[in-house]
């Protein structure tokens, strides 16, 4: 065979790992879900050399249909992760870890427990003063009935 | 003596690629980034030197050398960044890359959906979501990584296995001519001018594969109901 294909092939081996390798190594989990993106890219020239080499379409076609699965893990892990963060406030993958063997120590590592770094570069943008008084917001967060007439018929609506 | 000769050039770039990755690979303790990035600029030289290129055409091979050293530059780039936005924008040029060497090899449908999807959709989705929940400032999880050097040396053996296993020609031996012959395959890719080539692609895909694609919207629908019922509402009347 050729050495033409055989570049295509390395470049997508490269790829693939250099995927693998941010996928284990970064902390934050938005890279690694792109990590995971690059391990796709790696795998769809393969793909598509392959199917050069055999002089069909067969690889194009799995490429589409890897793209079209890469678009929904996209979607899905992305709402995931943002459910992760509104729980925990931050997204930091060592923070999910109590799925383990009970006997196992905690793969936290001890070093890194540290304070947090000082937030650096932080750009403080001028804000303007509110105009008007704020709206009145009882404890619930909605507005205040204004006459009882509305508020009976908003009981009454909760109960129906 | 002889395997040195015939693999020297390959495994020192391969080291070098490792550690310019490792060094690059936020840690603690700020260091300057510019020994790492040379290391690993220079072990992605030599390792590209030491392949094969496409034979043929000036302009192909000149193009190829370009997109596969900006594809690599760039993921070596995006998963050593500490910022994830730049992350983001670096995975971009690995798609325009790739999708160049797609283009060098007669996919240009497949240029095109990889392009409008990854850098239209799916990079804009994760900047989305990078802005809504990216702290201000830099964080410790972006600055430290989880074991690089472990994570390099594993990444790199399977990476010198793949490239062996390329080089070595036993796997890569024309079929025999009765097997061939008895092969019936509906979509060559030679078939047909550089026009008649999305042509046949999409009766492939419309025709050989049409319970896939199918089956592939199927999977959309339900993955975009499931992102609609996992992600995060805000509870009622709050701002």
């Amino acid at each position: 065979m050729s050495g033409e294909f055989q570049g295509y092939l390395a470049v997508g081996a490269a790829l693939f790992i250099l995927g693998a390798l941010g996928f284990l190594t970064r902390r934050n989990l938005i890279v690694m879900m792109l990590s995971a993106e690059l391990m796709l890219h790696g795998v769809s020239l393969t793909f598509v050399t392959f199917g050069r080499m055999h002089n069909t379409l067969e690889g194009q076609v799995f490429t589409i249909f890897i793209l079209t699965i890469a678009a929904c893990e996209a979607g899905l892990a992305l709402a995931l992760i943002l459910a992760l963060y509104q729980k925990v406030r931050t997204l930091d993958i060592e923070d999910w870890t109590e799925l383990r063997e009970p006997d196992l120590p905690s793969p936290k590592s001890n070093t890194e427990r540290v304070d947090p770094l000082p937030p650096e570069d932080i750009q403080h943008f001028p804000r303007l003063t509110p105009a008007g008084g704020a709206p009145e917001m009882n404890d619930s967060g909605t507005e205040p009935a204004s006459n009882g007439r509305l508020s009976v018929e908003k009981v009454q609506a909760t109960v129906m | 003596m002889n395997w040195l000769q015939q693999n020297g050039w390959q495994t020192a770039a391969l080291v070098l690629m490792a550690t310019g990755i490792c060094a690059l690979m936020p840690r603690a303790g700020s260091r300057s980034r510019t020994l790492g990035l040379l290391l690993a600029l220079v072990g992605t030289g030599l390792a590209l030197w030491t392949l094969p290129g496409p034979t043929g055409l000036l302009a192909n091979t000149v193009l190829f050398w370009m997109f596969s050293a900006a594809a690599i530059v760039c993921a070596i780039l995006m998963i050593t960044s500490r910022n994830p936005v730049y992350a983001a924008l670096w995975f971009a040029l690995v798609t325009l890359a790739t999708s160049g060497l797609f283009l060098l090899q007669q996919a240009a449908f497949l240029a095109a959906a990889t392009i409008i999807v990854y850098a239209g959709a799916i990079i804009v989705t994760f900047l989305f979501v990078i802005m809504l929940a990216q702290q201000a400032g830099a964080t410790v999880y972006d600055q430290r990584s989880n074991q690089p050097l472990l994570a390099s040396i594993g990444a790199f053996v399977l990476f010198a296995a793949l490239l062996t296993t390329l080089r070595s020609e036993s796997w890569a031996k024309e079929p025999p001519a009765a097997v061939v012959a008895q092969l019936t395959v509906s979509n060559r890719l030679s078939s047909g001018t550089a026009d008649g080539k999305m042509q046949s692609l999409g009766r492939s895909l419309f025709g050989d594969y049409l319970y896939a694609v199918e089956l592939a919207g199927t999977v959309l629908l339900v993955a975009s109901i499931g992102a609609i019922a996992i992600a995060p509402r805000r509870s009622q009347g709050t701002i």
